[in-house]
Parts: C-alpha cells; structure tokens; sequence
C-alpha cells in the first residue's frame, strides 16, 4: 500500500482505504476500499477537495526513493545477528513477503 | 564494574537533577487510587495543567475516537476513562523529556507504543493502555544515559559501531548496567506500578519478569518488531533474539504475526505523518 497525492493518483489503481471527506475517518466514506480509479472518479475527488489516496501496490516512485532490493539488503542487515534463531527467521521472512507484497512485487 | 555501576546509580538517582514528573501526575494518581475520588476532583487537577489539557481534548476530539464536539476535561475523562487520561499525562511528560533529546528515540518509543497496542488488542489482553504506556517509556533509560552521561553515551554508540554490538552489551562494558535497569530504577523512584516499571526493567529479560510476564512479553515482541521494521532510531542497528518465553507466554504463531506485521505497518503510516506533525509545532 502507498500513500500518493491525489494529483498523482492514476486510471486503473486499485484503493487500498476508504476516502473520506476532509481526511478525517469520522462518517460516511465517499468512496470504498478495493475501488479501481477511474479519470472521472479522480475528477470527482479533486473537487471534493481530497488531498491524498491510498493505492494498492507501490506504483508511484519517488526520488530518493529506496527499491525493493535496498530495502532488502537493509532487512538482511537488520536481521544479521539473528537471522540464524528459528523465531527470528520466521519473522524475516514475514517481513520480506510483506515488503514484496507492498512494492507490488 | 560493580562500583562503577553503584556510583553510576547514585548520579542517575540524584534526586535534584532527575528528571521529575509534574506535579499534576503525582497528584492525579494518588487521587485515582482513592476510590472516592470523583472524577470532577480529578478533572479540576488536570485543569491546572493547560498544555496536558489542551492535549486531552485534542485526544478526546481526534477522529480515532469519534466522539464529537468534547469542551470540558471532566466529560473527557469520563469518555476516555481515567487510565487513558493518565497514561496521557505520563506519556505527554515523558515526550516533553524525550523529544529534545533525541527524535529517532522518541519515533522510536512511539513506534513501540503503537505495537504493542495492536499485539495487545489482537490478543484480547486486558488493560491494553497500560501496555501501550510501558511500551512508550521502555527506553526511558537511555534519555537517562544520554542526560545524565553524555560522555559514556558517546563512547557507547562508538563501540556499538565499531564492534558492530547491540547497545545493551555495550552499556553493560561501558557503565556496568544498561538502560533497561536504570529505566526501572527510574520507574520506581516515580513511584509507577509495578505493571509499568516491570516491562520497562525486563523488557530484555523477560524470564526476569514476575508478576507482569504478560505485558513484558508485549513490550519485548513490539520492540523486536519495531526495530525489525527499521521505525525511527533506538541506537541498535541489529534486531535482537525473539526470547522464547515471551512467545510461549503470549502464545504466538506465524500467522498471528504475519498479520500483526501488516497491521502495524498500516498504522505506522499514519504514525510517521503525525510525528512529523508533532515536530513541526
């Protein structure tokens, strides 16, 4: 899941949270969760004056950014010391799926 | 090593330097362990602080919440109870204490926080808000270290770099003791509960933990995730052993963590926009 501008918000991506007006989660959400965006939806959005979504995936890259492999070389880093007790490495591997699953991997 | 470290209590437990909690703490939890004390008296108590005010109806009024429209400290503190409205005064002070010292920590703590929150809900454990509160101040010790012995702390983070250790191995060669020791003595010359000065004293050695081996093992799992996560900056750049005990106590599995893992990183989301909030006041 990331977390975008709606400027940036594109056709064809998938919401990953509810929108609610005014950002803040108290009321009716004005548009569901697992909806896929569409021009006239993202339109729709900007004149309701909603600043951010929340997409599926990691489609918008940003610079400076860090890619799925850093982020990788990262956790390896991380886990180093005790990637070798069975719990610890369990939970690496809980950590690398989820870091996949997120970059949209 | 073992003068070093009686001495080191000694500058740490120098009453007119520590740290102290305000006054309006002490008071509210006298008053709240006094059954007859109304919520009104304790209301009246928070009032004289205007920024822990203001902060209970910020809290009281946010969207997680979802009440509306909360004006007066009592209907506050009868909406979020009186244990939320002390932990908030706690944690609230502490920040005060941390956030000067040192922005990675305080993510850091924050991030423990918001953990073992959502370990403890997700296991229906009682009295979640004070695992969260132990969660907040697990390393209270090392603003402590770092206040009060800034030359050791330097010589400290050194050794953690240059022998690539964790930082409870190099403050034990460094000053005889480590933060969670010297946050537990902290705890108690507060006067916290045991169930919060046993987690933040054991929250690294959780078979040392008696009475509340419970929330220990939470904070314990909470900051291994944190740190596994890379939120914020504790000092350590290793994610340290999952203590078997804390896992048989909580009773943990690989899918409970598999969702846990999603869920917290969904929050810290929120999380890192409200800190930079927070540091942008």
């Amino acid at each position: 899941m990331q977390k975008i501008p709606l400027m940036l918000a594109k056709a064809g991506m998938v919401l990953a949270r509810d929108v609610f007006r005014g950002d803040s989660p108290v009321g009716m959400p004005i548009c569901g969760k697992d909806t896929v965006l569409t021009d006239a939806l993202i339109t729709r959005l900007d004149q309701m004056d909603i600043q951010t979504v929340c997409v599926e995936g990691h489609p918008v890259w940003e610079e400076g950014e860090r890619t799925f492999d850093e982020l990788l070389q990262n956790l390896d880093r991380r886990f180093e010391k005790s990637r070798q007790e069975p719990l610890n490495s369990m939970l690496y591997d809980i950590y690398k799926a989820y870091l996949a699953k997120s970059m949209g991997g | 090593m073992e003068d070093k470290r009686s001495e080191l209590k000694k500058i740490i437990m120098d009453t007119r330097t520590l740290p102290t909690l305000p006054n309006v703490i002490s008071k509210l939890n006298a008053l709240s362990d006094n059954d007859k004390a109304s919520v009104q008296e304790m209301a009246r108590i928070v009032s004289s602080d205007q920024v822990l005010s203001a902060r209970i109806l910020r809290l009281a009024n946010s969207p997680s919440y979802g009440f509306y429209r909360v004006s007066t400290i009592s209907n506050a503190m009868i909406l979020l109870g009186v244990n939320v409205v002390k932990s908030l005064a706690l944690s609230s002070s502490i920040f005060a204490i941390m956030e000067k010292n040192s922005v990675g920590l305080w993510e850091h703590s924050l991030g423990v926080g918001v953990a073992a929150n959502l370990l403890a809900r997700k296991l229906g454990l009682p009295e979640c808000e004070e695992i969260a509160t132990a969660a907040l101040l697990h390393d209270i010790g090392k603003v402590i270290v770092s206040l009060k012995c800034s030359e050791a702390a330097k010589e400290i983070l050194g050794l953690t770099n240059e022998r690539q250790i964790y930082t409870m191995e190099a403050e034990r060669e460094v000053i005889g003791t480590d933060h969670a020791e010297i946050g537990g003595w902290l705890a108690k010359s507060w006067f916290l509960p045991d169930k919060l000065s046993e987690p933040i004293a054991f929250h690294h050695d959780v078979d040392k933990s008696l009475n509340h081996r419970i929330k220990t093992s939470v904070v314990h799992i909470a900051d291994v995730l944190i740190k596994a996560s890379d939120f914020g900056n504790s000092g350590d750049r290793y994610v340290p052993v999952i203590q078997k005990i804390a896992w048989d106590t909580l009773k943990l599995d690989e899918q409970i963590m598999t969702e846990l893992v999603a869920e917290i990183e969904d929050k810290l989301i929120e999380v890192r926009n409200f800190s930079l909030e927070m540091l942008g006041e």
